[in-house]
């Protein structure tokens, strides 16, 4: 019954904070400076209005509001201003590239950033913690497109040069998303903020949980270390970390915007940071939509889950 | 005495445990000397921060090291020697042969596990045992400590259980590999008063049924009338007075214990007597005093316990004290010149 | 057993003055912390090259004999050092080469530095402003005010920022307000939060029933009580606060949504750079390493100040 109660009270937020978004993108859409019809030369005042009255223009805000939020619902996000194509369409295409990419990436920045963390959490205060923490200090400070940018030259081009001389094939390719060479360096670009974070946050949950009196217990019971920190400090360690998914899941969608471009990978982002360059309005509040969709489901799912592995957790507070 | 022709299950003899902080060493433990035979319950009573729990934990090396460290003394447990021993080693002793329960029951035990996953845990690791009659053998000690429906309860996560229940559980737990030794860190501080009875009840139970010696770590000196056989009064990192409980209930030799005793409430004290608090602080172990720790609140205190640390002194048989007083030249009171004022 | 003199004897009581005393001095809080601040290197080296940075950010675009934004056609793509030939300028070096339009990137690093941190602190300042006074009146009237404000400030929190920030620069004319406005639109929240959480903790505290009992006013036990309590938690956020909103300005540019061209800032210099990368690396690295060393600073002094200010570690 609480978790009912919780789980209508996340699903709530989700659907509030949805329709927030639509509204915000639809008002400032039409603020947008301009007129749609306006080009090159002035039309005569029937066609307008039969345009108008065609796009329902002549309606009401509130009633084309009604209707944007209607087509949303059904899917139905317009045509790219570009392209004439349904931005439904590019989205579907493009979107599957740019979520294989970014589940890759969270995968690698999870299982590498909690490994960093605890690791640097167990040897507190001795070289190895530094040297993790050094890594994760530099993964939050450096964005995502320097990294990205450094990779592919170095390791893309640079490396491969080399390897040609020495008559050896590529170990990574510096563009594309086919093969699977192609897939590390953008996978180790987006994923590196991250893991950084994910270790920051990590080592401190780790020490917290590390210095809690069911700790003493297991170690009282003559566990060795080791057995300690997978049995019993790991997953206590690992929940905050689950709550900062939504979040990071979020970085990662931004985070492709550029290295889609950078590695020049058919994703998502790329079209959408086109679409900004080439002033595709419809394009861009469709993916804005979109994007904005699938982090508030993200986020509601990280909520659910995180309702599930702490079997502590207050529901009512959530 | 009976308890002499029993074994001696711990010996600890001039323990030093010091904590290497940054502000320097802190000399936790200065010092400590005792013996514990089989079912015997010693309970080790004092203030809080003198040193009793440091003492209880470094019987099983639970204080990480660094910063901890044993400069002086020894432990022996049985035949083993605690000192000298490897992690290895002490793995295979922590919960076989000592375990210990703890003072906050709602934090000792992992919330994210059920609780019988937890004993049977305990008894995976020191008894070659499949995980079915580990399971078995888990529901046997929690019905050992009263916890009714224990097959149910065993499959529930501790924030299902009761304060009291949950440290019934930790009892349960620490006895689940029939350890020669338990160590029983405060167990009823974090408690309601109807609950310690209950836990005290439990711990005396215990004591009959098994031959486990029990260590027991309290400052309340109520707790320790009930059961215990010997008390070792603490402080600032020593052992001030060892002896019977009547020694020291009634024979007590040592200011602190005698103002300690006075600071406890009792029902049938006439009405008039008034509860007196030991004025002051324990001494800082960042810099313990040269002479007799309590000497800066000690009525009583003369010239040679501010220089001087004072050796032991045999009061009774198995009763020692360590006061200058007590001193075979220590002059009357009136020679000393010593009133009564606070 | 040796014989002792009785005059050793001699009783001196207990001793009131020293039985109280603590063996260790007490310091004030801010004191202690500013104490462990300094003693903590990393921090006091990353607090010195933020105050170098922003100095130099201010002064070398006044002493350059270049503007940001003059160009030299006759030597672009030129690397360091490179002393300049063209007009009235003939002599003089370009220390940090020049671009693909021949402009003065020494000159262009530091006037981009100038609008990132501006931006930056711009935007962290209304951040800070708006999230104090949101925060501190939800978490000091507490109830239905508090539970309102929160589902609201919840729903903002839902909202991905970047794609808000994106949504508002298409809207919004380029440039710095701009910047400062899209981030402050949605950066608040975390603030608020935080200062909200500081004043519900703080409030049924002693000192401000005190006040309250005394007939202080709601508005100055905000602002005389509760706010300097929450001040050195709010200090370590502004400053893990700067780094991100550098970020945020350097990401924007970088997607073609910062300021106007021929405006420089790092972000804009790193995205020039980018395209330039294959051939004339350091015109990528120099705002790389700007950006990278800025928010690495701002984090390690940030991390050091938690620790300063942590009353836990005090031992």
């Amino acid at each position: 019954m609480q978790m009912l109660k919780y789980v209508l009270k996340r699903v709530g937020y989700s659907i509030v904070t949805l329709f927030v978004l639509v509204a915000l993108t639809f008002f400032l859409q039409r603020m947008l400076p301009g007129d749609p019809f306006i080009g090159d030369k002035a039309l005569p005042q029937a066609t307008m209005d039969a345009l108008n009255a065609k796009y329902g223009l002549d309606k009401s805000v509130g009633e084309q509001f009604l209707i944007y939020l209607g087509n949303c619902l059904h899917g139905d996000l317009g045509l790219s201003l570009q392209t004439n194509r349904p931005v439904a369409t590019i989205i579907a295409d493009s979107f599957v590239v740019s979520f294989d990419l970014g589940i890759r990436a969270i995968i690698f920045a999870f299982v590498l950033g909690v490994l960093l963390g605890t690791v640097a959490a167990i040897k507190r205060g001795k070289a190895t913690d530094t040297i993790c923490m050094f890594i994760a200090l530099v993964g939050v400070s450096v964005p995502s497109f320097i990294v990205a940018s450094i990779l592919q030259y170095f390791l893309g081009l640079q490396l491969t040069q080399t390897l040609k001389g020495a008559g050896m094939g590529a170990m990574f390719a510096a563009t594309g998303w086919d093969s699977w060479n192609s897939k590390i360096l953008p996978v180790l670009a987006l994923g590196f903020g991250s893991l950084a974070q994910i270790s920051r946050l990590t080592r401190t949950s780790m020490l917290d949980v590390l210095g809690q009196d069911y700790i003493k217990t297991a170690k009282a019971k003559g566990l060795s270390q080791p057995a300690i920190i997978w049995k019993h400090a790991l997953r206590n360690a690992i929940t905050p970390v689950v709550t900062v998914l939504g979040p990071i899941a979020a970085a990662v969608l931004t985070g492709a915007f550029v290295v889609e471009n950078i590695f020049s990978i058919p994703g998502l982002g790329r079209y959408f940071v086109q679409s900004i360059q080439t002033m595709d309005y419809t394009m861009i509040s469709g993916t804005t939509i979109f994007y904005g969709a699938f982090l508030i489901a993200a986020n509601l799912v990280v909520d659910l889950v995180y309702g599930v592995i702490d079997p502590r957790v207050k529901l009512e507070e959530g | 005495m009976a308890k002499d022709t029993k074994k001696v299950v711990l010996d600890v003899n001039d323990l030093h445990v010091s904590f290497d902080t940054y502000a320097g060493e802190v000399k936790a433990v200065r010092g400590v000397t005792f013996t514990l035979h089989e079912g015997e319950v010693l309970a080790i009573v004092g203030e809080s921060g003198c040193g009793k729990s440091v003492t209880a934990q470094t019987v099983m090396k639970l204080n990480p090291m660094p910063p901890a460290r044993i400069p002086q003394g020894e432990v022996h447990l049985g035949e083993h020697d605690i000192v000298k021993a490897s992690e290895k080693e002490m793995q295979t002793l922590r919960g076989k042969e000592v375990s210990m329960i703890f003072q906050d029951p709602m934090t000792c035990l992992n919330p994210t596990k059920p609780v019988g996953k937890q004993i049977v845990e305990a008894i995976r690791h020191h008894r070659k045992l499949s995980t079915a009659e580990a399971k078995a053998e888990a529901i046997k000690y929690l019905k050992m400590v009263n916890i009714p429906n224990a097959e149910e309860r065993a499959k529930q996560y501790p924030h299902e259980f009761s304060g009291g229940m949950r440290q019934r559980a930790m009892i349960a737990m620490a006895l689940s590999c029939n350890p020669k030794v338990l160590i029983a860190d405060e167990p009823t501080t974090a408690l309601d008063v109807t609950i310690q009875a209950q836990i005290m009840d439990l711990l005396a139970e215990i004591k009959e049924e098994t031959d486990t010696a029990i260590i027991l770590i309290t400052h309340d000196l109520g707790v320790v009338a009930g059961m215990a056989d010997r008390v070792a009064v603490m402080y600032a990192g020593k052992i001030v007075e060892t002896g019977s409980v009547e020694d020291i209930f009634y024979r007590n030799a040592h200011p602190y214990t005698q103002a300690l005793l006075k600071s406890l409430p009792s029902v049938d004290a006439d009405k008039t007597e008034r509860l007196v608090s030991i004025a002051g602080t324990p001494p800082d172990l960042l810099n313990p005093p040269h002479g007799c720790g309590f000497a800066a609140r000690c009525k009583r205190c003369m010239k040679i316990c501010q220089e001087e640390q004072p050796p032991e002194f045999t009061v009774g048989e198995g009763h020692v004290a360590s006061c200058w007083l007590l001193h075979p030249d220590c002059p009357s009171p009136e020679e000393r010149g010593e009133k009564d004022v606070d | 057993m040796e014989k002792i003199d009785k005059s050793r004897f001699a009783w001196v009581g207990a001793d009131p003055e020293k039985r109280e005393s603590m063996a260790r001095p007490s310091i004030t809080y801010w004191k202690d912390a500013m104490g462990r601040l300094m003693k903590n290197k990393v921090a006091v080296v990353c607090l010195m090259i933020i105050v170098v940075l922003i100095l130099a950010c201010a002064l070398v675009p006044m002493f350059s004999p270049y503007t940001s934004r003059e160009q030299h056609l006759s030597e672009l793509n030129k690397g360091f050092f490179t002393v300049c030939n063209d007009g009235e300028h003939a002599g003089t070096m370009h220390v940090f080469g020049t671009d693909k339009l021949g402009r003065d990137l020494l000159t262009r690093a530091f006037e981009g530095g100038r609008v990132s941190l501006m931006i930056a602190f711009a935007a962290v300042s209304v951040n800070l402003i708006i999230g104090m006074i949101y925060g501190g009146i939800s978490g000091y009237f507490g109830g239905m005010v508090d539970n309102i404000m929160m589902r609201i400030v919840e729903v903002v929190n839902g909202i991905p920022y970047l794609i808000v920030v994106v949504l508002l620069m298409m809207v919004l004319p380029k440039g710095i307000f701009t910047m400062v406005v899209a981030y402050a639109t949605v950066g608040w929240t975390g603030m608020a939060r935080l200062v909200r959480g500081q004043c519900l903790s703080l409030k049924n505290q002693e000192f401000v029933v005190a006040a309250e009992a005394m007939g202080a006013k709601a508005s100055r036990i905000i602002a005389r009580h509760l706010l300097p309590n929450t001040l050195s938690v709010i200090i370590i956020n502004v400053t893990l606060a700067v780094p991100s909103a550098i970020f945020t300005e350097a990401f924007l540019s970088y997607i073609g949504m910062g300021v106007p061209v021929p405006q420089p800032s790092w972000g804009m210099l790193a995205q020039e750079g980018a395209g330039m990368f294959q051939l004339y690396p350091s015109q990528l690295w120099i705002p790389a390493i700007a950006i990278s060393l800025t928010m690495l600073s701002f984090n390690l002094l940030g991390d050091g100040l938690r620790d300063a200010f942590d009353p836990r570690l005090r031992r």
